[in-house]
């Protein structure tokens, strides 16, 4: 037989009945809308949150902190007291004077410069005062600025303010904010509250992923948490986290063996990238688990198919054995069967995929209008051409499988019972 | 009678034996058949003596339990279902009493379905099959659905179809058991005019002894064995 007439008696036979094809193709449509859709979610965010990941720059700097004794707040164990482990707020044991010193003495690293973790009380350009929190600025981190600049690293009198600070703090625009003074203000240890001076050089882009927070150089930092934590024996120079420069020449395996250093002298290393990156394997981990809500439906729709095709074969037995006297082979039976099976998969695959694609950007329109409209270059689904491909692929094959069975089934029929079957 | 004596069909010892439960029952029973080229044969008995089965079994539709089945030079029972469906598609041409044909579709498609199987090209199926037609009559017909075709007019339909092949032996199982008297000789006179004709061998099973007289040779069958031939 030739594919052509194949192909044509598979399509005949699923224009025969129509309202069951349909409804066997719905099925297998729900099921890729709901793949094709989770995986446009996955896509979409993985490619903003790589693209604020590609340029965090940074890259030579690691965040070191104490190995915590006690990770778990709800834990039950009795540890061991020890008074060089000293813990600060919710028991996370900071560093002192001497781990920079350790630190330090590894070999491969650079600098390193503590992160003054400062609380802060309020934010005001006049009248209106703003709760608000800040980052120390980390040398060579790319921060997505909407105007200005990034403040300078030794600087003790600019910061950078998120977007959303703009319009409450009083400025007319991005541009506006800029050079102009804002008040900062703080409690000292004794509680009194202290008001700084401070000059706006940037304002900060809005993104998922950092960027919330204002922006101020280390010597500032380290000025208020001085006033912080003035005669306070617990938490004076004493810090949560250190900033560590190490050799720009370290490849992937030095890094690993430099972690590995620090980890063996009690410290715990991640790059700024794997800190963020946190979050991209908290939104992978919520993608597989709808991904697989989407398998479930496909595996669903793929009994529908069987089933489809077992009635197929029993409705058109004779058929099937009249074929086979004038001298069809099995195969050939069979490949009618699996084809009409394909074409199912295929059909529904391809409209669920193309719905996806519709409804992804009808929905990528109105977030970036609405709900997303501060994420510049963030689009909710993406679908790229290879994955969406083999997402129609795979469902022909499990179509293909599901009408395994039906097809050999048809295929293995005896022409005379089949004959003379009623 | 053929003036060449050539065989085209041998059956040496051939039973078929069905399982039906635990008990086995033999359908046909050590038969031994020489069928010659171009000639008509008749297989007549009662119902239930096995002339079905003898047929299926001489046309490969079914595998003797017992004995050999020789198609000119070949014994089928060495070769493979592949090749036996060839052999049918190529050299044997059916005619069934309930017609077998596909009722949504229209009569050229029925005809051709042996020259689809074949994978003959498009353009060489509808020359055929038109050609075809219009020996039985049915050209005017040819874009109607099969399924409004008249009994008589059906059993021409599939002998067009058992013919388009050009086979060497065409199988007819009653092919007037589904027709009236007057409507069956009409078929039976054209199966037997295109047979002559185009010196095909006819195997015809029958309950009709007047269609049976019109063969050159009879063959009776009782309780799975020959009991006479003629
Ligand atoms: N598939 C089968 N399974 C079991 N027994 C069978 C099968 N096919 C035929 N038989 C038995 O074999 C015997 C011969 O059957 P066959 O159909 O060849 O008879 P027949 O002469 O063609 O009868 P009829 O004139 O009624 O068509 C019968 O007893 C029948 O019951
Ligand atoms: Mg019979």
């Amino acid at each position: 037989m030739r594919i052509f007439d194949i192909i044509r008696i598979a399509q005949g036979n699923l224009l025969r009945s129509k309202l069951r094809t349909f409804l066997t193709i719905v099925a297998v449509f729900i099921g890729t809308l709901t793949l094709s859709l989770t995986n446009g979610v996955g896509n979409g965010v993985k490619v903003y949150v790589n693209k604020q990941l590609g340029n965090l720059g940074a890259e030579d700097t690691l965040v070191v902190q104490a190995k915590q004794t006690n990770q778990n707040p709800v834990s039950t164990d009795v540890v061991k007291y020890n008074p060089d482990r000293q813990a600060g707020t919710f028991n996370i044991v900071l560093l002192l004077e001497k781990d920079i010193q350790k630190v330090k003495a590894v070999k491969g690293i650079e600098e390193v410069t503590p992160v003054y973790m400062v609380q802060l009380e309020y934010i005001s350009a006049g009248e209106d005062k703003y709760t608000v929190t800040t980052n120390q600025y980390i040398d060579g981190l790319n921060i997505d600025m909407a105007s200005g600049r990034t403040v300078k690293l030794n600087s003790a009198s600019e910061i950078t303010i998120p977007a959303r600070y703009v319009k409450p703090l009083g400025f007319e625009s991005e541009q506006d904010a800029l050079n102009k003074t804002v008040t900062l203000a703080f409690k000292d240890s004794k509680g009194e509250l202290v008001e700084k001076q401070i000059r706006i050089v940037g304002v900060q882009q809005n993104s998922l992923l950092g960027n919330l927070d204002t922006s101020i150089g280390v010597p500032l930092a380290k000025e208020i948490l001085d006033q912080q934590t003035l005669g306070i024996p617990q938490l004076e120079g004493r810090y949560q986290a250190l900033l560590v420069k190490y050799d720009s020449s370290f490849g992937v395996e030095k890094l690993e063996e430099l972690k590995k250093t620090l980890d063996k002298k009690g410290y715990f290393a991640q790059t700024i990238e794997e800190q963020v990156g946190i979050v991209s394997t908290v939104i992978d981990g919520i993608l597989m688990g709808l991904n697989i809500l989407g398998a479930i439906a496909l595996l669903a729709a793929s009994f529908g198919i069987v089933n489809t095709l077992l009635m197929a074969v029993k409705e058109r037995t004779r058929e099937i054995g009249l074929m086979k006297a004038l001298g069809a082979h099995g195969r050939h039976i069979f490949a009618i069967f699996a084809f009409e099976a394909i074409s199912i998969g295929f059909w529904g695959g391809l409209f669920g995929i193309l719905v996806s694609i519709l409804i992804g950007s009808v929905v990528n329109n109105v977030a970036s209008q609405t709900f997303l409209k501060d994420f510049v270059g963030f689009d909710l689904l993406r679908f790229p051409l290879i994955p969406s491909i083999t997402i129609l692929l795979g469902i022909m094959i499990l179509s293909f499988l599901a009408g395994a069975l039906p097809s050999i089934k048809a295929s293995r029929l005896n022409p005379i019972e089949a004959l003379r079957y009623e | 009678m053929p003036e060449t004596k050539e065989t085209i069909l041998q059956l040496t010892k051939v039973s078929k034996i069905y399982k039906s439960g635990s008990e086995d029952t033999a359908a046909i029973k050590d038969i031994d058949l020489i069928i010659h080229k171009g000639e008509s044969i008749a297989i007549v008995g009662k119902s239930g003596s096995g002339k079905s089965t003898l047929m299926h079994v001489l046309a490969t539709l079914d595998r003797p339990s017992n004995g050999d089945l020789i198609i000119g030079d070949k014994t089928t029972t060495e070769l493979k279902n592949s090749e036996l469906d060839k052999f049918r598609n190529k050299k044997f041409g059916f005619v069934f009493q309930q017609f077998f044909v596909n009722p949504r579709n229209s009569c050229l498609d029925n005809v051709v379905l042996p020259l689809v199987i074949q994978g003959v090209s498009p353009k060489e199926r509808k020359k055929r099959g038109e050609a075809i037609l219009e020996a039985v009559g049915l050209l005017d017909k040819a874009k109607s659905k099969a399924n409004d075709l008249s009994g008589g007019q059906k059993q021409r339909l599939c002998i067009a179809r058992a013919l388009i092949t050009n086979p060497e032996v065409v199988f007819a199982d009653e092919p007037t058991g589904n027709l009236d008297s007057e409507t069956g000789k009409i078929v039976i006179d054209l199966l037997f005019e295109l047979q002559r004709k185009n010196g095909i061998t006819l195997v015809i099973v029958t309950h009709d002894q007047d269609l049976a007289e019109l063969c050159d040779r009879q063959i009776t069958l009782k309780d799975g064995k020959i009991i006479q031939k003629s």
